[in-house]
């Protein structure tokens, strides 16, 4: 007998392997459409259903909402208000969200510096942000890049300097910051800034928290090439920063800021908002008569298939004891490449029309002086979109991560 | 929900990997390919004692009563390997079909399958039918006599038998005969990766009843079947290339030297490697959708399996076609194994429904 023989396995009479959610998890994913059915608030549903951009006060009112349900710390452990939810009930969460049309989660407090706060904030800290954040009252920004800081982060050069006046400690903040989203709306803002420039640029940043009516921040528009003021430059001359507003250890800030991108790993490829985008777009080229088109849209949703399995078997990895490795990098990648196609598709199926431009929040109530109903409503988000492939460590760095994680080079 | 797969899963594919590394390298394959047989005999006599040719059927037909998860485990590691050995045709499109049938004599016919006596051939095409399998000019007469040409018929020169479509009064028909009969002439060639194929004729083959396994949606529904677990077990050999192809490239990138360093340090290559890998992840996961779905024979396993093979056909093209040039002139070299999985991504890509035809079906 040879060493591969397969008799003596023939005791395999059960798979274990099964791609459907348990009970419970259908059960959540009820409960989940029931609350979009009947407590997402309306207005919002509307104007995103017509593709019109919702305001400031729309994202207020859909965060609270969440809120009230006790939602809002859908990534939190239980001991700091959170949910507690496991990777599959998360998972669900955003599909659902993504499915139903809702605008994204804004992620700066509740994905980003909530996490770091209650993993290396203290007593005081958590107690003075955690409960704002589940509630949505501050609405939180990220300092991260800096005109001369993109990809390489790490030599990022506003500074901060401590000192201490009438027996007050507090750092003095210069520099800016930029590709800053939604400051102009933001109550606080959490900054990568440098403290030290004597070793190497890693262990000189440190993680503060800054007030944004601080005396000495200007905030400056930048607009998009889709018209929108979505991301603004940020300026700080000389602006007096409490000590104790810094998280954890002077010069540990770069580890944090690892933390914190490595603590957004679910719904970062967007299978939940891609598929209600296919969906539309399937309706719409399913009346053209286009093969080109449809050839298009099928590919697309074998691609999406594709990408969704995998977001499950990493969710499955980790919900049988795995751990998750760099593969979060192929959904960043594969996500957003995803979102782009999309939004690309939408506009070759407007044809001539896609000439039209709706400018930055789309025609007012539908009110398109030419073309099909759908006509030109996808060319603000097709221009919107390809900030996906840029931000959050741009497509290129997640290669160099999975090059050095994966392939071992 | 559980993606993983058992420990006795993980066995099986274990030990299919400890035979592809200690019987079946790839000098071994290319004696055999070059040799003047299609396959090696001793081969098919050790699959036959490891019981993997019993691996599909049920234990009602002698068999181990494995699923589709288990073949794409299989087919996965002869990808890797290359295996060029007959075990698509006779056991996976012919024997499965014959076990999902009521045919009388399939209990003998099954047993002589797994004992590795039995070769038998699926002849489901024919040449201006396109992937139309379902509508054949081969056709039974009011006297019972069989005319007409299939072609593609893999592995049809070495079977002892051959399941032919055709049909009788307009209605789809599965027969099953001796290659041997009177009337039935081969002209048979070699295939791009390797394997053999024939064209065969027809001509005034008499037939009678026991000649035929099923007609009509019986008929239909059983070669749909057997051609949908053939296209996932070519699908899950593709996907078995596609991690090889990116395995070996990585390799050879370190190994290899060029301006003092070794170019798996280029950026460039590091990112083309990194889409392979991408590639053969997202492939892995269509896999895992398909064979679940035919595991579960659900009402969408088709489009399911359309979907893995339109996708393997462009994206392991493509992974295939990197491998060869990041391989620089060992990737065209005959000598080196690089180069094999991409004829054997072309002919994968032939086989069952091209990528663009599947893409089309996907979305059906």
């Amino acid at each position: 007998m040879r060493p591969y023989s397969i008799n003596q396995i023939k005791y395999i009479k059960k798979n274990i392997m099964n791609i459907n959610f348990s009970d419970e998890d259908l059960a959540f994913r009820d409960e989940v459409r029931e609350w979009l059915s009947n407590d997402y608030p309306q207005h919002v549903r509307e104007k995103t259903e017509k593709g019109i951009t919702i305001s400031k006060e729309d994202l207020i009112d859909f965060h609270k909402a969440l809120s009230k349900k006790g939602w809002m710390g859908y990534n939190w452990p239980v001991e700091f208000g959170g949910t507690g939810w496991s990777a599959s009930k998360l998972y669900i969460f955003n599909k659902e969200l993504g499915l139903a049309g809702c605008p994204p989660i804004l992620p700066f407090g509740v994905g980003m510096v909530g996490p770091v706060i209650y993993t290396f904030g203290n007593d005081e800290q958590k107690e003075r942000f955690l409960p704002d954040i589940l509630e949505f009252n501050t609405w939180w920004c990220q300092g991260y890049s800096e005109p001369g800081s993109g990809s390489d982060l790490a030599s990022l050069k506003t500074k901060a300097v401590l000192r201490n006046d009438l027996d007050e400690d507090y750092y003095v903040v210069n520099g800016s910051k930029t590709w800053t989203t939604l400051a102009q709306n933001a109550d606080w803002i959490f900054c990568l800034v440098r403290t030290d420039n004597s070793g190497i640029k890693q262990e000189g940043i440190s993680f503060l928290l800054i007030d944004m009516k601080s005396p000495g921040i200007e905030v400056k528009p930048i607009i998009t090439i889709d018209g929108d003021h979505e991301v603004n430059s940020v300026f700080f001359t000389d602006v007096k920063v409490p000590a104790k507003n810094l998280i954890g250890e002077e010069g540990k800030g770069w580890t944090y800021a690892k933390f914190l991108l490595a603590h957004e790993r679910f719904g970062i490829a967007g299978v939940g908002a891609s598929m209600r985008s296919l969906n539309r777009l399937k309706e719409i080229i399913s009346k053209l008569d286009n093969d080109d088109l449809q050839r298009k849209a099928n590919e697309l949703e074998v691609a999406l298939s594709a990408i969704e399995i995998t977001e499950l078997r990493l969710l499955s990895a980790l919900e049988n004891g795995g751990h998750p490795g760099a593969e979060s990098s192929i959904l960043k990648i594969k996500g957003t490449e995803m979102q782009q196609a999309l939004s690309e598709l939408f506009v070759e199926a407007s044809g001539e029309y896609a000439l039209m431009y709706p400018g930055p929040h789309g025609y007012e109530n539908n009110d398109k002086p030419a073309g099909p109903d759908f006509a030109a409503e996808g060319l603000s988000a097709f221009l919107n979109m390809r900030k996906t492939s840029i931000y959050g460590g741009s497509n290129e760095i997640q290669k160099n991560i999975l090059s050095k994680f994966v392939l071992g080079v | 929900m559980n993606l993983n797969y058992s420990d006795e899963q993980v066995m099986l594919r274990e030990q299919i990997q400890k035979f592809c590394e200690t019987e079946y390298d790839f000098y071994k394959r290319e004696d055999i390919v070059k040799s003047d047989d299609d396959f090696d005999s001793n081969v098919w006599n050790l699959f036959a004692e490891q019981g993997w040719l019993s691996m599909p059927f049920s234990e009602q037909s002698g068999g181990l009563g494995f699923g589709p998860i288990e073949l794409s485990i299989l087919f996965e590691e002869f990808g890797k390997a290359l295996v060029i050995e007959p075990y698509l045709s006779t056991v996976v499109l012919a024997g499965s079909l014959l076990d999902n049938s009521t045919f009388s004599a399939k209990n003998d016919l099954i047993e002589q399958i797994c004992s590795g006596e039995l070769h038998i051939s699926l002849a489901y095409a024919e040449a201006g039918k396109g992937y139309d399998y379902l509508t054949p000019n081969t056709s039974i007469d009011k006297k019972g006599l069989l005319n007409g040409t299939k072609t593609l018929v893999l592995n049809g020169a070495n079977s002892d038998k051959l399941i032919v479509a055709c049909n009788r009064d307009n209605i789809f028909n599965l027969i099953i005969l001796d290659t041997k009969t009177d009337g039935v002439s081969l002209n048979s060639f070699s295939t791009v990766d390797g394997q053999s194929c024939s064209e065969i004729s027809f001509e005034n083959v008499q037939l009678d009843e026991t000649n035929i396994i099923a007609s009509g949606d019986e008929a239909i529904s059983l070669i749909k079947d057997s051609l949908n677990l053939a296209t996932l077990c070519v699908s899950a050999e593709a996907v078995g290339c596609m991690e090889s192809c990116y395995l070996k490239t990585l390799q050879y990138t370190k190994d290899r030297e060029q301006f003092g360093q070794p170019i798996s340090s280029f950026q460039v290559l590091q990112h083309r490697m990194v889409d392979m890998f991408i590639e053969s992840e997202l492939a892995k996961s269509l896999l895992i959708k398909a064979m679940l779905e035919v595991n579960n024979r659900s009402d969408d396993m088709y489009k399911h399996v359309s979907a893995l093979k339109s996708y393997i056909g462009t994206s392991g093209k493509l992974s295939a076609k990197e491998a060869v040039q990041l391989h620089g002139g060992m990737g065209v070299s005959e000598e080196m194994m690089i180069g094999h999985y991409l004829k054997k991504m072309i002919s994968i890509d032939a086989l069952f429904g091209n990528a663009d035809y599947h893409l089309k079906q996907s979305g059906k």
